[in-house]
């Protein structure tokens, strides 16, 4: 395989890393309101630090990209 | 001497570009990591916005109330409830007589995911009717059904005058 094309395809991975990525981080923020509307400090807290946690992988993967 | 010179690699056309040779005309404009950056920046808003609800979650579980009149007992028949709100104005709570001394009060919100709760007299139970959760009168503790938690207590004390106080909330 060339250079160029494991290049092409490692930050088309990346891209699709990151979307899963983002597509989770909508999931948690529909956990955050429920845990809002009930109440539920420490499912609101763990949410709050699942969704940091991925967001820091995203920015993270995002280094693999070519500029 | 000779210096060995990379192949230069000529970008070839995929088969259906090819077969569908037209462009937009802003197809070019946002690159593969401009994109995953907007995504990156997304997730970022995301995560902010998190926190932010984890923090106001927090807060507003902080405010247990403060001492408050509800009503006069003689307004209260035993074995009915009577609806007001506490601590704040967007919180919906419940107190029923059991007795002629006897009140107990609890948040109306289910510890589910927020319904209100009913009192069912003939059983002598909180009853969530979204998801058929069942709790008990006089502790709020969870008979049956999805939730886990119990109701968010409410203190109340009778006073001389025969007002019932709601004095705090307990979480």
């Amino acid at each position: 395989m060339r250079a160029s094309e494991r290049a092409r395809r490692t930050s088309s991975a990346v891209v699709l890393y990151v979307i899963i990525l983002v597509a989770f981080q909508v999931f948690l923020i529909t956990v955050a309101v429920e845990a809002f509307q009930t109440d539920a400090e420490s499912l609101a807290w763990a949410t709050a630090a699942v969704s940091v946690a991925l967001f820091a992988a995203a920015a993270a993967f995002l280094r693999y990209l070519r500029p | 001497m000779s210096q060995r010179q990379e192949p230069i690699e000529v970008p070839v056309a995929p088969p259906w570009k090819r077969d569908f040779p037209y462009e937009a005309l802003s197809e070019e404009e946002v690159t593969r990591r401009e994109f995953a950056r907007y995504l990156v920046l997304g997730a970022g808003t995301i995560a902010v916005a998190n926190v932010g609800i984890a923090a106001w979650t927090q807060l507003r579980s902080i405010n247990a109330g403060e001492p408050r009149a509800i009503t006069p007992l003689a307004d209260v028949a035993v074995g009915e409830p009577h609806l007001f709100r506490y601590p704040g104005d967007d919180d919906p709570a419940i107190l029923v007589r059991l007795s002629d001394t006897d009140v107990v009060a609890f948040s109306q919100k289910c510890t589910h995911l927020g319904c209100v709760v009913y009192y069912e007299p003939h059983q002598e139970r909180w009853h969530c009717p979204c998801h058929e959760g069942y709790f008990e009168v006089r502790t709020g503790n969870v008979i049956s059904g999805p939730p886990t938690r119990p109701l968010g207590r409410i203190d109340l004390e009778v006073r001389d005058d025969g007002m019932i106080w709601a004095l705090g909330r307990q979480t």
